[in-house]
């Protein structure tokens, strides 16, 4: 593997992918999918992922035309400088919106599950305060710090859904198409953004060693996430049947809660602190990428040091909201409906626009210019 | 500079560190009551509870105390309360630690309270309070719920938490009491399919003369112990539906709920059969289901027909009229005969009796219903509690024999009478 400085390996691209998103199993997604699609959210699941593919697809090929630009500078480029940056800025408003619920949503999770009395403008000052640091340290670093905590957080999720399996009934996953298959449609379309991640990858596609491991490592990354989602979706309902798996804020904190391992009862203290060290990455890469964007924005090439800068923007308007877990879930799936159309229309427009140009044709002479 | 850097980062660290152990969610072990059973009876006043507490004496039993305390292992408190989350601070005008539920392990009723319509909703309390797990068993006690506690006295294993641990474990094991909690109770009432069983306890011992009935086919406080014991005893199951206590089922009605619900994992457990060689006498059995049910679904002219096949191994203890089953293949045939009419009878007669007197099934029988369904609203639209009533179940019981005792061989009666 070269070791370049500021590049990151496939390995590492893929773990920072499988442990942002894949973390979402672990919120209130599940709830989100579980309210149209009943018990069969994980072909719901399933079938974002393969939706899912078409604008990843598309994107890889626009960022084959513009191997050296990452995400802000492609669109400038394809879409001019003024409205260039005003979609940018579309985006980061997004996304940082998004950024601010889902920490509020962790915060209340370990708020309400975990740590009741600690008042939690504390909880998302340290959570804030620690991804920061995290984030400050470089891309570099949360790659190496994901693929070396990879195999234990995905271990022990594993062991947790393997007891989970275990103890629930497979009978819970009939009748197989839950609402009917166009409630199943209906809660993909809906809720397609979970993967939307995939496109402010895009905004770290050079600092990737290799286009082709940029390539290889994204659709890797999206089957790895969408079975792993799927999986626990199917777990959560064995284990408490549709009614219930949908009335429940955070059914992975049941879950964990629930399950009791041989002899050991209350192993939610065992599972917590993994799930707190992938929160805390995902956290930091998420602040990383809104400082990329807002750097490519105001032209700022130093762009880490405005990581403190997004953080007490985050931090400040995340607490703001009364009773937060229900303000965050609606907030959330607002933002979840607006998210998707910038994920699915975005890559085709721009590759559409691409093609116009005729990028795709001069890729050899413009990389030898 | 540099130096200022490193000391920025470390002190950083350290704040980051010191902040883990959590200020204020931190408390030492001896700071907290630990409270193992909750009992809810109802209160005169409406809208209210009595609340009573198991609270555990961590220092009993421990290693590091050798065991070695004056203090006795349990205290119960009683108190009138809006529900069992506010309570927790009442019950600190006499306990002198905060009130956790962080152990807390089952969750006693009863009866009288679990029959009312609103017993729902004092229930539902547990899925809010964020220390309460959804693992906690749901027991229905026949007297007060804070009668049972009180006289609930176990002599061996005085530790509460242990004490309902094994006793509601081995229960399950044998299946006299059913295998379900909490979880399980919001999961059926939510779901409205199927009834929901919880255990059922009592402390008063009733006088009958049930003498001529099987080993199990008993409710709790039927059973005559004698003997210096507790007085407690835990066989049977209250049954629910929608969220309200509608029916007990005694033991042997709960086995044959374990039998025919493949959710439910059962060990094996020990039962007896009539000799159908010898009138007067029973023979002891141990039956396991070690394979899964089989079920057949269909509608005829609307009438949903359900055969069920339970699959069971059987291990026939004892010989009472001395056949020597070992050497005689058509006695253990006539025998397999005998008693797959005697357990299809039971079972036969005990869905009846769900099916007439409860209105539902008990043993999660909308589960494999649920798979000749393609999506919910069919299935909702068939509406398994009401279709159940008029369903035709056919069972069929396969048996397959282990052992006969570990001494398969006996001398002939004859010969030793001569």
């Amino acid at each position: 593997m070269i070791q370049s400085k500021g590049k990151l390996g496939i390995k590492e691209f893929i773990s920072i992918i499988a442990l942002t998103i894949g973390t979402k199993l672990s919120d209130d997604t599940p709830s989100i999918i579980y309210e149209n699609a009943k018990n069969a959210g994980w072909i719901a699941t399933i079938l974002i992922g393969v939706m899912s593919f078409i604008p990843v697809i598309i994107l890889i090929k626009v960022f084959s035309a513009h191997k050296d630009k990452n995400l802000h500078e492609v669109i400038i480029y394809l879409f001019g400088k003024i409205l260039g940056n005003l979609i940018s800025i579309i985006i980061l408003v997004l996304g940082a919106s998004a950024l601010i619920v889902d920490s509020g949503v962790y915060v209340d999770i370990i708020g309400t599950m975990y740590f009741t009395k600690t008042p939690p403008s504390i909880i998302y000052l340290i959570l804030m305060a620690v991804c920061a640091y995290g984030a400050k340290r470089g891309i570099e670093q949360i790659g190496a710090v994901s693929w070396l905590l990879l195999p234990y957080l995905k271990i022990t999720l594993l062991v947790a859904v393997i007891v989970s399996i275990n103890e629930g009934t497979l009978g819970f996953i009939f009748p197989i198409w839950g609402e009917g298959k166009l409630e199943i449609v209906k809660a993909s379309a809906k809720n397609l953004s979970i993967f939307s991640d995939f496109l402010f990858i895009g905004l770290i596609a050079p600092l990737v060693v290799s286009f082709k491991d940029f390539k290889k490592g994204t659709i890797i990354s999206l089957i790895f996430v969408t079975l792993e989602i799927s999986l626990a979706m199917v777990t959560f309902v064995m284990l408490f049947d549709y009614t219930t798996a949908e009335m429940l804020s955070y059914p992975f904190h049941e879950t964990i809660r629930y399950i009791q391992i041989g002899f050991l009862t209350n192993v939610e203290t065992l599972f917590f602190p993994f799930w707190l060290v992938a929160t805390f990455i995902r956290f930091s890469f998420y602040l990383y990428l809104s400082a990329i964007l807002l750097g490519g924005i105001l032209k700022i090439k130093e762009f880490e040091y405005l990581i403190p800068l997004v953080t007490t923007i985050v931090i400040l308007i995340g607490l703001s909201p009364d009773s937060p877990s229900i303000v965050l879930y609606t907030m959330r799936q607002y933002i979840l409906l607006l998210l998707s159309p910038a994920f699915i229309f975005l890559p085709p427009l721009m590759w559409l626009i691409a093609k116009i140009r005729g990028d795709f044709k001069n890729e050899t002479v413009q990389e030898s210019s | 500079m540099r130096q200022f850097k490193n000391l920025v980062e470390f002190s950083l660290l350290i704040i980051i560190v010191l902040s883990l152990t959590g200020c204020w969610d931190q408390k030492e072990l001896d700071q907290k009551a630990y409270v193992i059973g909750i009992g809810l009876d109802p209160h005169e006043a409406e809208g209210k509870v009595k609340v009573t507490y198991i609270i555990a004496n961590p220092e009993v039993g421990s290693q590091q105390s050798g065991g070695g305390t004056n203090e006795p292992p349990q205290e119960t408190i009683t108190l009138a309360a809006d529900d069992f989350i506010s309570s927790r601070n009442t019950a600190n005008t006499v306990i002198s630690k905060e009130i956790s539920y962080d152990l807390l392990r089952v969750i006693i009723v009863s009866e009288k309270l679990a029959k009312e319509s609103d017993f729902i909703r004092w229930i539902y309390s547990a899925a809010k309070d964020r220390e309460i797990k959804r693992s906690t068993k749901l027991i229905v006690t026949k007297e007060s719920a804070a009668k049972f506690i009180s006289n609930n006295k176990p002599k061996l294993e005085t530790r509460p938490h242990k004490y309902f641990e094994f006793m509601i474990d081995r229960g399950q094991q044998t299946g006299m009491i059913p295998n379900t909690d909490l979880n399980d109770f919001f999961r059926v009432t939510e779901s409205d399919a199927d009834l929901f069983l919880a255990i059922y306890a009592t402390t008063e011992k009733e006088e009958s003369d049930r003498s001529n009935m099987s080993d199990d086919d008993f409710l709790a406080g039927e059973i005559q112990v004698e003997g210096v014991t507790n007085d407690a005893q835990f066989i049977g199951s209250a049954v629910f539906k929608e969220g309200i206590m509608i029916g007990k089922i005694t033991g042997e009605e709960t086995r044959i709920s374990s039998l025919l619900d493949d959710t439910w994992d059962i060990g094996d457990f020990k039962t007896t059969f009539k000799d159908p060689f010898d009138e007067r006498f029973r023979i002891s059995a141990r039956i396991a289901k070690t394979r899964a049910n089989k079920f057949e679904f269909k509608q005829q002219s609307g009438r949903p027909v359900i055969d069920i096949k339970v699959p069971l191994y059987i291990e026939v203890l004892s010989d009472p009229s001395m056949i020597n089953y070992a050497k005689n293949k058509e006695k253990v045939n006539d025998l397999k005969k005998a008693m797959r009419t005697k357990i299809e009878d039971n079972i036969t007669k005990y869905i009846k009796y769900t099916q007439e007197e409860f209105k539902g099934d008990t043993f999660h029988l909308s589960i494999p219903i649920r798979t000749e369904f393609g999506t919910l609203g069919e299935f909702r639209d068939f509406d398994w509690m009401k279709s159940y009533s008029n369903a035709e179940v056919n069972v069929s019981v396969d048996i397959r024999f282990g052992e006969f005792g570990r001494q398969t061989k006996f001398p002939k009666l004859e010969e030793v009478r001569d």
